[in-house]
């Protein structure tokens, strides 16, 4: 095949202000099994998904206010796919009309020399885990069913445990800013996966000592 | 992704580079080259602010290429690179309270792009806060990886259209061990435009344009 | 005017054998329409062959009986007059309103052509015969008599041999690969990739070349479902160049008439003692296995883009490195320049 004649000029920018908006609860590994079966019938009818992330959380500290966060994820079932930069602003959950958290969200697909790219620009490795689980559809919802480990030697995710005896569960939306309708499908959604999970907004910040 | 050189080409004496652009693609049409659209290189520099560490802050490039519209590649000068996908773009502006864009340092190439045989030909504008600074010539030869094997070929080929003014090998391949071929990306060619936005950068007096 | 008589009294004669024809094409037709299908889909493997029997045989018959049909009422419309040279066509010439219907003149203009046909045809086959590049099994004429006996043998080597002796040529050479894959039953295709410069996919029967095709060492040569894509061309000029060449090496490597390899194929037994397979040696990797076996033809393009052409000095032309690579001394020169 031939190249296609460029015409078009360099997009600079990308997507502008896409905002994510938030759930999350968390069952206990042994209602994992009908919390599953119940997501498999209220999804997109697909093939079911299962993931194994490896998650470096990287900060850079400026000379005042807080550090700059940033996750760095790389498939471990994939390992040739490209890595998956993070970042998340700053939560906002004041707002009661909205049922859901909204933060500023940027998806960066990047190379694998991501981490050495990010040491070189100053960014510091702060923490890392594996998280592996389940993933769901529903239209633009989706549902992370996922558990959480330690890495218990630096870099090496092979050798994991467990943070704790249940799974994490997060229902999230990107969508431009401003589209709060939105949370209002992720609360009716929410609301059919009572009294197996209970999906809430959860203000990270004070969840912080 | 073949092998590629870009070159810088002089203005020709008592002309303007429009002048000289032109004279570039009617040889290259005399050649039998075909125009296929136009295309585009450009270059912003970050350069991180309130460093406290006491290594010295050193310029990030973020390059876009035509060739590859929805990636930008991301470089440090000498250091390690990154391609990413255009929300880079994005993220380095939430990254602002940390590395400034410096808006008078932006560089440009733009110009015409042909297609001669398995050569693709594309010969540039560079500017630099709308005023022109000279001419880039980038030739590719798609066929071949190994930039060691089809160097003496490529050259023929650009003393075709370009006369004596034929680069050496770019310093890009000559760092690289014999027959280690060109990755499929465009990190190589990037670099190679950096090199010659930088040289171009430098020859003007500083200040007198760049704020 | 006896002859328009007695096509008047057959006339009735004639549009039955025409539809008795008809019938023939269509049973006929049914038949292949129907091996085309193959075996329906039912439950037991013998209860699907039984079926497509039975139905082909039903078939067949439809054949046997129109033709008889068509025979019978051939022998009613009578034999055609031998008056005319062109037989009961030339009444046409007869019809009256010329201007309205040139069936005539046209059919006149017809049988020219089709002489001029028949006698270009039989001038290229004959010519075509002292080359003798025919390499099919299916030989037709005089020269299938004189072909030698081995030559059926060599479609029906196991596969086991033709692996084996893909592998020592793959040996060979370390800076070739050779990938052996068999996609459709016996028949294997390799894929051979040459150093960092190009990938070639040849298709074997048995140790027969069939096809070839060059791509660049950065082509895709697998399809999106994953299996060896033998048909795409390549993307650039210069390896489609360089496929135009390998395919006429192949063929100008596989000469089994050629005494000279034939008796030099005879003498190295280690390899084997078909024409073919030497053929074969000679375009994968041995230019000559006999004389100097580092030398090879493929191999030689790990130099395609290195070297220049040895008549003109230059390293392009027409935008091309020298594609062609002389199959005795295996220097390189432009496509224009090896004469």
């Amino acid at each position: 095949m031939e190249a296609p004649p460029v015409t078009v000029m360099p997009v600079t920018g990308g997507t502008i202000n896409m905002m994510e908006y938030l759930l999350q609860g968390s069952v206990l590994d042994q209602a994992l099994e009908s919390l599953l079966h119940r997501l498999r019938g209220l999804c997109d009818n697909m093939e079911p998904e299962t993931f194994t992330d490896h998650e470096l959380v990287y900060l850079l500290k400026g000379q005042q206010g807080n550090p700059f966060i940033l996750r760095a994820r790389r498939s471990l079932s994939h390992p040739t796919a490209p890595w998956h930069l993070r970042y998340l602003g700053q939560s906002e959950v004041g707002d009661k009309s909205r049922h859901a958290l909204v933060r500023n969200c940027v998806d960066v697909a990047a190379s694998h020399s991501l981490p050495e790219f990010l040491n070189e620009m100053g960014f510091r490795m702060d923490h890392e885990f594996v998280s592996n689980g389940h993933i769901f559809r529903k239209g633009a919802m989706k549902i992370v069913v996922s558990k959480l480990s330690r890495i218990l030697v630096p870099g090496n995710t092979e050798n994991t445990e467990h943070l704790s005896l249940s799974y994490l569960v997060e229902l999230s939306v990107l969508a431009p800013a401003g589209q709060d309708t939105v949370s209002e499908d992720m609360r009716s959604f929410a609301e059919q996966l009572k009294p197996l999970v209970h999906l809430e907004k959860i203000d990270p910040s004070k969840q912080r000592h | 992704m073949g092998v590629t050189c870009v070159c810088q080409v002089p203005v020709a004496e008592g002309k303007s580079v429009q002048q000289t652009v032109d004279m570039l693609h009617k040889k290259l049409e005399q050649l039998g080259a075909v125009k296929q659209g136009s295309f585009c290189v450009d270059c912003e520099t970050y350069h991180a602010t309130g460093n406290s560490s006491s290594q010295p802050s050193k310029l990030l490039y973020v390059m876009h290429n035509s060739e590859t519209p929805l990636s930008c590649l991301a470089l440090f000068e000498g250091g390690p690179c990154l391609i990413a996908d255009a929300n880079f773009d994005v993220l380095m502006v939430k990254l602002k309270s940390h590395f400034q864009n410096a808006k008078g340092h932006k560089v440009e190439s733009r110009g015409s792009r042909y297609r001669y045989c398995d050569f693709l030909i594309k010969v540039g504008t560079v500017t630099m806060s709308s005023s022109a600074r000279g001419i880039s010539v980038e030739v590719e030869y798609c066929p071949c990886v190994v930039p060691g094997d089809c160097w003496n070929l490529m050259k023929e080929f650009m003393q075709s259209f370009l006369g004596p003014s034929v680069p050496e090998l770019p310093s890009v391949f000559a760092a690289k061990p014999e027959g280690l071929f060109a990755p499929a990306d465009c990190v190589d060619t990037m670099t190679q435009y950096l090199e010659l936005f930088n040289k171009l950068r430098k020859l003007q007096i500083p200040g007198s344009n760049v704020r | 005017m006896a002859d328009v008589v007695n096509v008047g009294v057959n006339l009735d004669a004639f549009s039955h054998a025409i539809s008795g024809i008809q019938a023939l094409r269509s049973s006929v037709s049914r038949v292949f329409e129907f091996l085309k299908d193959g075996m329906k889909n039912r439950e037991t493997l013998e209860g699907r062959e039984k079926q497509f029997i039975s139905e082909f045989q039903e078939n067949l018959q439809a054949v046997n009986r129109d033709l008889n049909e068509l025979e019978r009422l051939s022998g009613l419309v009578g034999r055609p007059s031998e008056s005319h040279p062109l037989h009961n066509s030339g009444l046409l010439s007869l019809d009256p309103v010329q201007d309205k219907t040139p069936l005539y003149s046209q059919l006149l203009q017809a049988y020219k052509w089709s002489n001029k046909l028949q006698y270009h045809a039989s001038l290229a086959s004959s010519l075509l015969n002292q080359q003798s590049l025919k390499r099919s099994a299916n030989q037709m004429g005089a020269s299938a008599k004189r072909r030698p006996k081995v030559q059926p043998s060599t479609l029906v080597l196991p596969p086991q041999y033709v692996d084996d002796v893909i592998s020592r040529i793959g040996r060979l050479f370390p800076d070739m690969t050779i990938e052996l894959f068999r996609p459709n039953g016996t028949s294997a295709v390799l894929l051979v990739t040459l150093g960092k410069v190009l990938k070639a996919i040849v298709v074997m029967r048995s140790l027969f070349i069939d096809r070839t095709i060059v791509r660049g060492f950065n082509e895709n040569v697998y399809n999106e479902d994953g299996k060896l894509d033998i048909w795409t061309k390549s993307q650039y000029q210069v390896f489609q160049k360089v496929t135009d060449h390998a395919t006429t090496a192949l063929l100008h490597y596989q000469l089994p008439q050629m005494p000279d390899v034939v008796v030099r194929s005879f003498m190295v037994r280690v390899i084997g003692h078909q024409s073919n397979l030497i053929a074969l040696c000679r375009c994968l990797s041995i230019s000559d296995p006999f004389v100097s076996p580092s030398q090879t033809w493929l191999r030689s393009y790990i130099k395609l883009f290195q070297s220049s052409c040895q008549r003109c000095g230059r390293f392009l032309q027409d935008g091309l490195p020298p594609t062609w690579r002389d199959f005795r001394t295996l220097e390189a020169f432009h496509d224009t320049c090896r004469m």
